[in-house]
């Protein structure tokens, strides 16, 4: 144990040390969904709710790649990159599309062409309630909704990339552009004034006697105008409002390129992000070097509510090293350690499984805490959350089971719910942005902190006492006569269950109290509210029946694991029933999840406690 | 006595209550998908008997509960309970004991109801969610205006219902849950008065939700004349005063949700609703009132999770209405003598489980 602990504050220490990046364009705060974030996750976003993924694999370019490459060049990122992933098949066909092509991903161009012969049918489905829409026709209204934001995407900086190019002597030195460079709608603008002399004497001889500065004026001057057509796409918040603003509303450039007054501000960052793109396109490393410092004093100068540089940074290092994946990848390692040590034997590979599930807790934590910093909330706020936390949980009680046992049944239940776990809020995770902002009821710290979190944890030692349940099964099949082994299983998960239910019991009333607070009442029979008290009424049941006899050691254990349905229907299940006040978020396909797992724990539940009877039955014969 | 104890107090019987609680929780869960909260509710929890598919009866939630008490709290009677080993059980049972008796109280004594007032404007009554009063005004009488009223129970088909400051008898012909105003197709019945000369009321099958059921009444008024006795109708929310005059008095029929008057009134001066920013999110609603007393105004903030308590009422931020002719704040009133319970209790119920975990842990881990 020395040692682990030893090497334990050895990688406590060097975590810091990975995060303290400087400033770039990763770190460009945007607004978006309420709350300021870096522009390396707004990217991922968008490329998630495209293309299911955060990066484009299948080109191995980042999102931020991705995105700049859209904004520079929006012609090419709707023609050629294929970042539209379509899995319905009825959605492909109705979109005329192939569903031959391999890995069904698309470009822009083709499913736009696809979706504007569909717009009878998709105005239709969009003019009518949610409830009433079958699946094919939300897809479908998604990727309606997709294709619009990424146009929006695309030429929401348009004003800013530099796509005019001046080659006049006269114009170059009008409008303060370098020859052979191209400028920006923005920069042209700014020195139109100055030309308008040369404009006001074309505009008073014929066509055939503009000179060559003219006839380049006039076709600066129609590119501008194409240009401004994308005045509304409108996506990317990226300016900070006036100081005069109250409402803390970001903007995006196009916003303030109607002729209002900048405030100096706001022009810093527009002008620095300007650069950065010219940088770019020109592939001027020192120019976008230069660019980013000019960002960077740019934020430094908004008057209030500056973004948190820190935590722009520390957000995007999240999104970088993705800790729970790591996590993840611990606790499958301490699984297979922990197999091989049942095989071969060896008390040390025992050591680094049980090593190795604590290092995936220490990823697993220090994930939720950077988390619980980015939002400045607690823990639990979102389903998904909750899944995470959960996962903390059984983890926990995992590591203190194993370390008062020692015999492994800590590490496999740890390992394996830590992992099944982290997969299932991937899957969540797979669904948009993780970090949401949360409705004005649940905008409450104290009580996120306290009853949230609390009834979380009761459903994470609820898990953990149908894992040690199943555990205690299996055991009485493989070795029926060891009564002080079983003895000591079902003493375990007694108390488990106690810890469960106390917290369980606690989180309920302190949600009821939560509830008399903001709500007015206690108790309102609340579909949420049912969910949770049915796992105290269950484990009540089952701590009665066990003092009363009425179930043996066995069936106790048999209770406990289908607690484990009751526990998996109240956390998931009440969004079914789309009624109450809990229901925050519909989630569609997980019925589905729900019956498979509920059918699962059944057969094996009812399987072991049978077959561990007949094995004991044989035993006394 | 002993044996009565031993026998009311067995765990056994806690342990069947419990599933059946349990049953009962299921069913009122997935009912509320098809009847909605408030009659699931009254059917599966707030009753004594529940009829199962509406033809067996079964114990309801109320028998249920009340079982549960009397076997928790017999429990407390039983002698070979009182040992310091088990100190923690019997105070979670205690705590348990409690939590049931407020619950009883809530049930029994607690009323809710809502008030609705205009920004600028104020309020000194509640109505309540659920019940209805017939109130009947005087309104000839000098400096004051004379109520009469009827509540809900009272409103039951065939009922007379007579006052003394009435110079006439009233005779509820029926009283709809929920209805609907329909324009007659050919002239009404001589005996027709009022808009019931032009429409006619339609019961119609009851909502999901029970705010959007619209109550109305047909009744008759007896005794009076010859020109007012006749059926009078009344809807929940009709914007034209049914008004009449008996006897050289003015009367006004009024049919709304049940008053409740408070010894205070509120103002409210300004109800904002702020978003997460740059969305459509509500971040936070709250109302800036005057809760003025005996003349004297007080300024308060009510907001979510930040609810107004004043003498045994408590005003929660419930919801709001956002009109051309300006914004309006719904706060929701409880007025309940059981809202302490949970939390004396949970305190004790904590209390009692940790001191049984840390008595039992040593010897279960």
């Amino acid at each position: 144990m020395k040692f682990s602990f030893r090497f334990l504050m050895a990688f406590l220490l060097t975590l810091p040390m990975v995060n303290g990046k400087e400033f770039d364009e990763r770190h460009f705060p945007i607004q978006e969904g309420g709350r300021i974030k870096p522009l390396d996750t707004f990217a991922r976003n968008q490329l998630l709710a495209f293309y299911g993924k955060r990066s484009v694999k299948h080109e191995g370019l980042s999102a931020m790649d991705w995105i700049f490459n859209l904004i520079l060049d929006p012609e090419k990122g709707q023609e050629v990159t294929k970042v539209f992933n379509i899995r319905s098949p009825e959605v492909v066909a109705s979109l005329g599309l192939a569903w031959t092509n391999n890995d069904h991903k698309y470009v822009f161009n083709e499913v736009f062409s696809g979706l504007q012969a569909q717009f009878g049918l998709i105005s239709e489905i969009h003019s009518r309630k949610d409830e009433t829409r079958i699946s094919f026709e939300r897809q479908l209204l998604e990727i309606y909704f997709n294709a619009t934001r990424f146009r929006e995407i695309a030429y929401s900086l348009s004003c800013l990339v530099p796509a005019v190019s001046v080659n006049d002597p006269i114009l170059i030195e009008k409008l303060n552009s370098i020859p052979g460079k191209r400028v920006s709608y923005a920069h042209l603008i700014k020195y139109i004034p100055l030309i308008s002399e040369i404009y006001r004497n074309m505009m008073e001889k014929s066509e055939e006697e503009w000179s060559n500065t003219e006839k380049e004026l006039i076709k600066i001057l129609l590119e501008l105008q194409k240009i401004s057509s994308n005045e509304t796409a409108q996506a990317l918040k990226l300016i900070p409002p006036s100081h005069l603003d109250k409402t803390g509303t970001w903007l995006s450039p196009w916003e303030l390129m109607d002729g209002r007054s900048h405030e100096p501000h706001q022009d810093k960052i527009l002008i620095a992000l300007e650069k950065y793109l010219a940088g770019r396109y020109e592939g001027d490393k020192d120019k976008m070097m230069s660019a980013i410092e000019d960002y960077r004093v740019g934020i430094l100068s908004i008057p209030n509510a500056k973004p948190d540089m820190y935590l722009l940074k520390k957000e995007t290092w999240v999104n970088e090293v993705n800790l729970f994946y790591t996590s993840v990848a611990f606790y499958l390692l301490a699984f297979i350690l922990l197999g091989f040590s049942r095989m071969i034997q060896p008390k040390w590979l025992k050591i680094i499984s049980y090593v190795s599930l604590i290092l995936g807790l220490v990823y697993h934590t220090y994930g939720i805490y950077l988390r619980m910093v980015i939002m400045g909330r607690p823990p639990v706020s979102t389903l998904y959350e909750s899944i995470i936390f959960v996962g903390f949980t059984v983890v926990v009680f995992a590591v203190v089971i194993e370390y008062l046992r020692r015999d492994g049944l800590g590490l496999f239940i740890g390992s394996v719910s830590g992992t099944i776990l982290h997969y299932v809020s991937f899957g969540y995770a797979a669904d948009g942005d993780t970090l949401g902002m949360l409705v004005a009821v649940l905008n409450s710290n104290f009580w996120l902190a306290t009853h949230v979190t609390t009834i979380t944890l009761g459903y994470g030692a609820s898990l953990v006492a149908g894992f040690v349940g199943h555990l205690y099964l299996i055991q009485a099949i493989r070795e029926p006569h060891n009564s002080s082994s079983l003895k000591d299983i079902h003493k375990n998960l007694f108390g488990i269950t106690l810890i469960a239910l106390f917290l369980a019991l606690f989180g309920t009333i302190l949600g009821g109290i939560w509830a008399d607070q903001s709500w007015g009442r206690f108790w309102g029979w609340d579909p949420k509210e049912n969910g949770a008290l049915l796992i105290v009424l269950w484990q009540l049941m089952m701590v009665h029946m066990r003092l009363t006899g009425l179930a043996k050691p066995a069936g106790f254990a048999l209770g406990m694991i289908m607690n484990n349905i009751v526990v998996v229907i109240a956390w998931f299940g009440v969004n079914l029933l789309n009624v109450g006040l809990h229901s925050y978020g519909f989630t569609s396909g997980v019925a589905l999840n729900l019956a498979l797992f509920a059918a699962l724990e059944l057969i094996t539940g009812f399987g072991t406690y049978y077959w561990a009877q007949s094995r004991k039955e044989r035993l006394i014969v | 006595m002993k044996k009565i104890i031993k026998s009311v107090s067995h765990p056994k019987i806690f342990v069947y209550t419990v599933i059946w609680l349990m049953v009962l929780t299921v069913l009122g869960t997935l009912a509320q998908r098809n009847i909605g909260l408030y009659a699931s509710q009254q059917k599966y929890f707030s009753s004594y008997i529940t009829w199962l598919g509406d033809t067996i009866p079964a114990p309801g939630g109320r028998i249920t509960m009340i079982i549960i008490l009397v076997n928790l709290a017999s429990m407390l009677f039983k002698h070979n309970i009182w040992k310091l080993k088990k100190a923690g059980i019997i105070i979670v049972h205690l705590g348990a004991v409690l939590l049931f008796i407020g619950a009883g109280v809530t049930a029994i004594f607690s009323s809710e109801g809502n008030m609705v007032i205009d920004e600028g404007a104020h309020s000194n009554y509640v109505d309540d969610y659920h019940s209805m009063e017939l109130a009947i005004v005087n309104t000839s009488k000098e400096n004051l205006d004379e109520y009469t009223v009827f509540d809900q129970p009272l409103l039951i088909n065939g009922n007379r219902l007579s006052h003394e400051s009435l110079d006439f008898v009233i005779e509820i012909i029926e009283y709809y849950n929920n209805c609907k105003v329909q324009r007659r197709t050919e002239p009404a019945d001589i005996r027709y008065k009022g808009m019931m000369k032009n429409f006619d009321l339609v019961e119609l099958n009851l909502e999901k939700e029970n705010v959007q059921n619209r109550s109305g009444i047909v009744y008759k008024i007896e005794n009076s004349d010859s020109t007012n006795d006749g059926v009078y109708g009344l809807i929940l929310g009709q914007s034209v005063t049914q008004t009449a005059t008996i006897n050289n008095q003015n009367f006004e029929f009024l049919f709304r949700k049940k008053r409740t008057y408070l010894p205070f009134s509120i103002e409210l001066l300004d109800f904002k609703k702020v978003l997460h920013a740059g969305t459509g999110i509500a971040k936070s609603y709250s109302s800036e009132i005057n809760l003025i007393e005996n003349g004297i105004p007080r300024r308060v903030l009510i907001q979510m999770n930040e609810p107004l308590r004043h003498r045994g009422y408590t005003f929660f931020q419930s919801s709001f209405i956002e009109a051309p002719e300006g914004e309006a704040t719904v706060l929701a009133a409880v007025k309940n003598y059981g809202r302490l319970f949970p939390y004396i209790s949970s305190i004790i119920m904590a209390v009692g489980l940790l001191l049984h975990l840390f008595i039992n842990l040593p010897k279960l881990l």
